[in-house]
């Protein structure tokens, strides 16, 4: 479609061009004439000279517009895109040295955090180990404390219990005797019944 | 006689010298790259867009164009303005017969198809080559005319006539030639039948340009170039 629309653009200005000559043509003498002239002599010296120092006149105009510019421009840019590839690779560079030491600062927070995760688990356990240990101890303490208690508080109530039963033991043999018993008599009844009521206590 | 507008005669005087129609219109010509130049570069980007863009890629490709078809570099780097400037000018002049009226209004014709036009720009080619060879090898240059021997002294000088006398002949022949074909049909069948032949020297215009440029460049490289 595009192509097409070119072509015909094409063949409009040419037919364009055609047409406009040939009116030129017409407007001159009504008819296309033979356009009047004389063949140009050869050489003219002027002309030539004319066109020498055109031409110079022309190279002078392209140094000064086009010549000088472009190649300060082009120098320019290449210049500007050499300092920017240049520019480029450092920042590559420097990226490169950043991610390196990036990843060497993950590999070492990683490897910290593993040793602390280590070191706290160590300690939770030591500490839960003592803990326990030290329960046990004071769980053994106790038992014992309580076991000695028990044990002097038995002897106590024995030894109580055994007075009580002589004294009993005294009254009831008044009673059987009414008569007061000679000291000889109270020690070894005393001493027989307590050993006789030990026996059954115990 | 037919001479279909080839008309050489003198428009004005400038002082004492005449100014030959051909000479106008070169100013014209001359005026028009001028203002295109100065359009193109007068605020220069760093990246180019449209004019300057389109200015700027046709000074480099002629420039990387005759960098490659010379051998050394510093020449090319040297006479590449020269030769952009031959070729800008001669496209210009040739393009200018295919604007209406060319030919017809007496006096306006291409500058190239006029033969003083394409001798002198001849003639500049000349010098210029015999310069660059001087300005490349000094004295030594003079033994290129001797080489390999002296017997050949006639035909070296006879081959310095003929590189501008052929670069004169060619171009004038054939912006001549053309102009004269259109002139003729425009007369014989003024409607759509030169079409086809302005296309044709669209293409015609452009080759001469480059021809001229490439053969001059040839001769500045031969010149310069190593072996003398």
């Amino acid at each position: 479609m595009t192509k097409n629309r070119r072509y015909f653009m094409i063949l409009l200005l040419t037919l364009l061009m055609t047409l406009g000559m040939a009116s030129l043509a017409y407007a001159a003498g009504g008819v296309v004439p033979a356009p009047e002239g004389h063949t140009p002599h050869f050489p003219n010296w002027y002309a030539i000279g004319w066109t020498a120092v055109n031409f110079f006149i022309l190279l002078a105009l392209l140094y000064k517009f086009a010549f000088n510019p472009i190649n300060k421009m082009l120098e320019e840019r290449t210049n500007t895109i050499e300092s920017s590839l240049k520019h480029a690779e450092q920042v590559k560079v420097e990226v490169e040295e950043m991610r390196k030491e990036a990843q060497a600062n993950l590999a070492e927070s990683r490897k910290q955090a593993q040793e602390i995760v280590a070191r706290a688990t160590k300690a939770a356990e030591d500490a839960k180990n003592e803990i326990i240990t030290k329960a046990q101890e004071e769980a053994e303490n106790i038992r014992q404390k309580a076991y000695a208690e028990i044990q002097a508080a038995t002897e106590k109530a024995k030894i109580e219990l055994k007075d009580a039963a002589a004294m009993l033991a005294l009254m009831a043999a008044e009673k059987v005797l009414e008569r007061a018993i000679t000291d000889e008599d109270h020690k070894n009844m005393v001493t027989k019944f307590i050993n006789e009521a030990g026996d059954l206590m115990c | 006689m037919f001479t279909f507008g080839m008309l050489d005669g003198v428009l004005f005087h400038l002082g004492p010298i005449p100014v030959d129609h051909i000479v106008v219109t070169q100013w014209a010509i001359i005026a028009l790259i001028g203002i295109v130049a100065f359009m193109a570069t007068r605020n220069m980007q760093m990246v180019p867009r449209g004019l300057q863009n389109a200015f700027e890629a046709l000074i480099v490709w002629t420039y990387d164009f005759f960098t490659q078809l010379m051998d050394k570099e510093h020449i090319a780097k040297k006479y590449a303005p020269l030769l952009s400037t031959f070729f800008l000018f001669i496209i210009v002049s040739n393009y200018s017969g295919l604007i209406p009226g060319a030919g017809q209004i007496p006096g306006y014709q291409p500058p190239t198809a006029n033969w003083n036009t394409t001798l002198a720009l001849a003639l500049i080619t000349a010098f210029t080559v015999q310069v660059a060879g001087f300005a490349e090898h000094g004295l030594h240059y003079l033994g290129h005319f001797v080489s390999p021997s002296p017997l050949m002294l006639p035909l070296n000088l006879l081959e310095e006539i003929a590189h501008p006398l052929s670069l004169f002949l060619r171009l004038f022949g054939n912006i001549f030639g053309e102009e004269m074909i259109l002139a003729f049909m425009l007369f014989l069948a003024p409607f759509f039948v030169p079409s086809l032949l302005m296309g044709l020297s669209v293409l015609l215009a452009a080759i001469q340009a480059v021809v001229f440029t490439i053969l001059s460049a040839n001769y500045i490289a031969t010149a310069t170039g190593e072996g003398h």
